[in-house]
């Protein structure tokens, strides 16, 4: 989903979602009739906004992914910014065409379009805005929430959990939705104000925020690595009347956690080949059962 | 056993839309497994189920197309299944994961059922009936609600019982099995997520993040605010540079 992509890669991408919202599109004319600019909007209209999002993806769908979802957002916003009737079902058609965007950051997206309705813009140049942010949005939201905040919430939930502890789920539940609801609202607000002048900010920003997410992301899960594959063998070497526990006096005096990591570097090895998560889960179960079966784990 | 049969198909109906829509991952195991805990009356297995299934789902996220097994059904009827059977949590995985990957099949249908839906928005844009552009919108998630209520209900209300005895007969060596299997599972999650981001410039701090639990022994919390510092510093010293390197430009363009 178009993290840490080179500029040719994202460029390629842009043109194909460019090709499916044309693809999807029921637009009839390019500007509007009424081109003065509408009232500005007020915080509670940015704020309807930002809820609405969250049903983003309510009508997912393969053929036009979150378009429904994302009319629903701006669906109010647009009815206070087009007075006139036939303008308002323009926007709209162009709205219901193919989107992808990160169902996290998309406030970010909504709020910028919203201000560019505002001054009533040309409806290419708004599709083209749409168009071009999906890719760069995915990127910085895949690496801030999948690959970063959520599995730092979920490890140390889970470690309270596995402890017995009930702050297990309420901690997790309030780290996650601080960074989760404070993103979306300010960044509702903020892609509303800064309008066009956003964009040059996020193109700038794009690579150093997905950077700095990595870095805290492929740390995180070194750690988490280490902390919860749990692989031991119980096998033993005689040697004449002598016994080694291979675990305890070989492995565990090479490097603890050898057998996890390995392991976690067999099925990344193997993701990368091509294997989905399902068939290495059926992997997984097949060696822990012959692992027992044989004696070996 | 019907009254807590149906609380927790609302409650999976309820986690299935906020998977989806809502985002408040109120939907994760570690969340799910004290809930349906509760509903059972167990809530300490249902922390202990949850907190193992957490590990297990913690890197599979809807990642570059790849589509995980569904994580709502896997803590559901994973932590109920082992608070009713009295199963290992480990076990449960074992439980777990043919459902959620059923369940996540069922999800592509759904999601593919619903294009049509799409034309229909447009007659309604064309005829102005934002009225029903949102109902499209309400309807999917009811469709998704329904659905994870009925998906939860069948197999806790009619599969229990059997699943217990099930679970009695099933030689030690497929428990054990199933348990060691559910240890390594995490690993899965977690190469899915390497997958995506181990560039070769990020292996360092893999390293960093291994060698401060092995054999440092810190919480996860606070390798991740050592990394968070590195960032910081990373981030802030590009900031720095930047402006310097496009001055040079500036000189390269004059000359």
């Amino acid at each position: 989903m178009g993290f840490n992509d080179t500029e040719a890669a994202n460029a390629a991408k842009a043109e194909l979602r460019m090709q499916q919202a044309l693809a999807t599109s029921h637009v009839e004319r390019d500007d509007y009739i009424d081109t003065a600019p509408a009232e500005p909007l007020t915080k509670k209209d940015i704020n309807r906004m930002a809820w609405r999002s969250l049903a983003l993806q309510a009508s997912f769908n393969y053929e036009r992914m979150q378009a429904g979802g994302w009319l629903y957002t701006i669906l109010p916003a647009l009815r206070k910014i087009h007075k006139n009737p036939e303008d308002l079902k323009n926007s709209a058609q162009m709205h219901m065409e193919f989107i992808n965007v990160h169902p996290f950051d998309v406030t970010f997206l909504s709020g910028l379009v919203l201000a560019m309705e505002q001054s009533k813009e040309k409806i290419s140049t708004i599709r083209a805005v749409k168009v071009a942010l999906m890719g760069p949005l995915g990127g910085i939201g895949d690496a801030m929430f999948w690959l970063t905040w959520l599995p730092i919430c979920a490890g140390i939930g889970a470690a309270l959990a596995l402890e017995g502890s009930l702050f297990g789920p309420v901690v997790f539940l309030l780290l996650f939705n601080a960074l989760h609801f404070g993103l979306r609202f300010g960044l509702a607000h903020y892609g509303y104000r800064a309008g066009l002048g956003a964009i040059s900010a996020l193109k700038a920003n794009t690579k150093k925020i997905s950077h700095a997410a990595s870095i805290v992301g492929m740390t995180v899960i070194g750690a988490l690595v280490a902390s919860y594959v749990r692989l031991s063998t119980p096998l033993e070497i005689h040697a004449g009347k002598a016994k080694i526990a291979l675990q305890a006096d070989v492995l565990d005096k090479l490097m603890p956690n050898l057998l996890p990591l390995l392991f976690t570097f067999l099925m990344f090895a193997l993701m990368k080949k091509g294997y989905s998560p399902v068939k290495l889960i059926g992997v997984t179960v097949l060696f822990g059962l012959a692992g027992k079966l044989f004696g070996f784990l | 056993m019907l009254f807590e049969a149906l609380l927790i198909a609302l409650l999976a109906g309820v986690a299935g839309v906020d998977l989806f829509d809502g985002l408040t991952h109120m939907h994760r195991p570690v969340v799910i497994g004290p809930l349906v805990g509760l509903i059972l009356g167990d809530v300490q297995t249902g922390l202990l189920v949850g907190g193992t299934l957490e590990l297990v789902w913690m890197g599979m996220v809807p990642l570059a197309g790849a589509q995980p097994p569904n994580v709502v059904i896997g803590g559901i009827i994973g932590t109920a299944f082992a608070i009713l059977t009295k199963a290992e949590p480990t076990v449960a995985i074992g439980v777990a994961v043919p459902f959620s990957i059923a369940v996540q099949g069922c999800i592509t249908l759904l999601f593919t059922a619903f294009s049509p839906m799409m034309h229909k928005c447009d007659e309604m844009v064309k005829r102005g009936n934002w009225r029903g552009i949102e109902w499209v919108n309400y309807l999917g998630m009811i469709t998704l609600f329904v659905f994870y209520f009925v998906m939860a209900f069948l197999p806790i209300y009619f599969g229990a019982e059997a699943a217990g005895a099930a679970v009695q007969k099933v030689p030690k060596w497929v428990l054990d099995g199933l348990s060691v299997a559910g240890g390594m599972m995490p690993a899965i999650g977690f190469a899915l997520l390497m997958k995506i981001m181990l560039k070769t410039n990020y292996i360092a701090y893999f390293i960093m993040g291994f060698v401060a639990v092995t054999y440092l022994k810190l919480p996860i919390l606070a390798v991740a605010l050592g990394a968070l510092a590195i960032a910081m510093a990373d981030y802030f010293n590009q900031n720095r540079a930047q402006p310097q390197a496009a001055r040079n430009v500036e000189v390269d363009d004059g000359i």
